[in-house]
């Protein structure tokens, strides 16, 4: 195509414009690999506390937890609009579990069944089973990401916190908090938590009692947030109550984060690339006035030469964005090959973000060309045609 | 019938804030269909000027003087905007320049389909025709080559079949012999009357070589941004001793 030799015209001056954008696209689809998969944990964590409360005493997420003892689930199962309420320990694989980006990796236990069927979030098992009601003891079922880096497999054991646990089941990846997630019998859980509290509380505490939150799931009609303020009227305020609207609050400023980064990044991308392309084309221009003059002397229209270079401005973009997104698509893989083992998978390239890394990089050399096209079209033609 | 028509044409050209040159002070012409004719004169004459405002690349000045006129095929082009001027040049003009002027990227054939381009003919018709303009001035077997292949005696026929391919009412040409030998020279020259002679092509040329006015029908002169004389005579030749200027 004309364009191509247009562009070969000046191959190093070319590569160094398109790369510069190039570098740009990549970047901005690396971080908006790693916003989707944040946006779907998010938004995977949002769907799950939206039609529930939690009851916790002190801030479940400042790892501040305090125990409830099983009389408050009673207490709690019989207020008004409740339709189960069921305990669960929630404690961290292990200490220093603090690490990864995403969600950490837990231990989760649980009574089987004890949502008596109101639990909407299904997970879906891919080997052996899930926990059913009846189940005790050093059982447990595993997340896929954390199946995959304990070497899991069902029928063999594992060591949770030292302690040794039969796997009888492995879930299909969710893709969100719980492929993290050891999931055991609330007495196995208990013990373990126990265990791991220092020892002078452990002995002021009946192990078998013990939860650190209540799932609240409420009657068919009534809403989480009346539940909510009932159970804040019948607990009272040493106990903390949290519904779907608490969580969004929460997480919702991860996403703020993440959102301010992406904008960050797209916008430098914006100015260095742009900028660079501007010259480029500016340069061109100024080359090509000879060339714009005989155009012009012969009958292109004003818009016709702007047209020309717009166009030849937007290839620079979208052959950057090519290569920038093919880059982008090598790392993101490449990373999530590297994580996958230790069960961090965080990029999750959509076709939705690399439309929109090409859209972008396209729009911006195209903009990028305006302001030379107009210079271009606005050449008197004869002086152009003397031009040296 | 006459295909280009001016009168009370100026130019004043500002080249900085205080300097100002008047090209073209006052000019009438007239161009006969099938007319080849020179435009001669010594530099700062203006007759590249003239051409300029023949070929619409400029637009006379209104100020200064009697409203100028200036008629193509009898349509009334003075005070037509840039997009107008440019329209008809792209469809009812063909340029030839000193310097040849093909664009270096492109193969001559593709330099011949620019100007189809503009003058909006399309697809197999412009193909066609840039053929067979190639074929008219004997560079159909180079359609493929790009300028720095060819001699500046080839290019500047491509450019002559740039000028031809759609079928221009008028032909205006800057010094077309101006960057060759005396060889290529009479070959190009050659080649435009041939194009005057059989086809009744309208040229206009622009020219420093006697050689080149010689060939056409008529030789206009200029000094000092007038028309000295304008190459026609009376029917009855005048006694006198020097050249008169017969009005048209």
């Amino acid at each position: 195509m004309r364009l191509l030799r247009d562009l070969g015209r000046r191959k190093l001056r070319s590569t160094l414009t398109i790369s510069g954008i190039a570098i740009g696209i990549m970047a901005l689809v690396v971080f908006g690999s790693m916003a989707n998969k944040m946006n779907a944990l998010i938004g995977g964590g949002s769907k799950y506390y939206a039609d529930k409360d939690i009851v916790s005493v002190g801030s479940m997420y400042s790892g501040n937890i305090q125990p409830l003892s099983l009389a408050d689930v009673d207490k709690v199962a019989h207020v008004d609009g409740v339709a189960a309420a069921t305990p669960s320990i929630e404690m961290m694989l292990d200490d220093t579990s603090a690490t990864t980006m995403g969600t950490p990796e837990m231990i989760g236990g649980v009574v089987p069944g004890g949502d008596k069927g109101l639990e909407s979030f299904k997970m879906d098992i891919a080997q052996g089973r899930k926990l059913v009601p009846g189940d005790t003891g050093h059982i447990t079922v595993l997340g896929s990401d954390l199946a995959r880096k304990l070497d899991a497999k069902v029928g063999g054991t594992v060591k949770l916190r030292k302690v040794d646990f039969t796997v009888v089941g492995i879930l299909a990846p969710t893709l969100t908090a719980p492929d993290k997630e050891a999931m055991v019998p609330l007495d196995a859980a208990q013990e373990l938590f126990v265990a791991s509290l220092p020892p002078l509380i452990q002995s002021k505490i009946n192990a078998a009692d013990v939860a650190t939150s209540i799932t609240v799931y409420p009657a068919k009609g009534v809403s989480p947030e009346t539940i909510k303020t009932r159970l804040e009227a019948t607990l009272g305020s040493s106990y903390t109550v949290m519904d779907g609207k608490d969580f969004d609050e929460m997480l919702g400023s991860i996403s703020v984060i993440f959102s301010l980064v992406l904008t960050g990044v797209a916008g430098l991308s914006l100015l260095v690339g742009g900028l660079s392309t501007i010259n480029t084309m500016a340069m061109a221009v100024a080359e090509r006035t000879r060339e714009i003059g005989i155009k012009r002397a012969i009958g292109a229209s004003r818009w016709r030469i702007r047209r020309e270079v717009v166009i030849e401005s937007a290839a620079i973009g979208l052959i950057a964005g090519l290569i920038g997104l093919a880059i982008g698509a090598v790392m993101t893989t490449m990373f999530n090959d590297l994580g996958r083992a230790s069960g961090n998978v965080l990029f999750d390239l959509t076709l939705g973000t690399a439309i929109t890394a090409l859209a972008f990089a396209t729009g911006l050399g195209a903009i990028a060309g305006f302001v030379p096209a107009w210079g271009a079209s606005r050449l008197d033609p004869v002086t152009a045609l003397r031009y040296e | 019938m006459a295909i280009l028509e001016g009168r009370n044409l100026r130019k004043t050209y500002r080249l900085s804030k205080k300097n100002t040159v008047e090209a073209l002070k006052g000019v009438e012409i007239s161009i006969e269909a099938g007319e080849m004719v020179a435009i001669m004169g010594p530099s700062g004459s203006g007759k590249s000027t003239l051409m300029h405002l023949l070929g619409l690349l400029h637009s006379p000045d209104p100020n200064h003087g009697p409203a100028p006129e200036l008629y193509l095929g009898g349509q009334d082009v003075a005070g037509l905007s840039d997009n107008d001027r440019t329209r008809i040049r792209a469809r009812r003009m063909g340029f030839v320049f000193q310097d040849f002027n093909l664009v270096p990227t492109l193969t001559a054939l593709e330099n011949v389909l620019l100007a189809c381009e503009y003058a909006g003919i399309k697809g197999k018709a412009a193909r066609d025709a840039a053929l067979e303009a190639l074929g008219l001035v004997g560079l159909a077997d180079r359609a493929g080559h790009k300028p720095a292949e060819l001699s500046g005696g080839e290019q500047q026929r491509v450019a002559i079949a740039r000028a031809l391919v759609n079928k221009p009412e008028i032909i205006l040409a800057d010094e077309p012999t101006g960057n060759l030998d005396s060889d290529r020279s009479a070959e190009v020259l050659a080649l435009l009357r041939q194009f005057n002679r059989e086809h009744g092509q309208t040229i206009v040329l622009v020219t420093h070589d006697s050689e080149v006015g010689d060939a056409c029908d008529r030789v206009i002169k200029m000094r000092d941004g007038r028309i000295r004389d304008n190459g026609l005579r009376a029917a009855t030749p005048v006694m006198a001793t020097e050249p008169v200027a017969v009005p048209a």
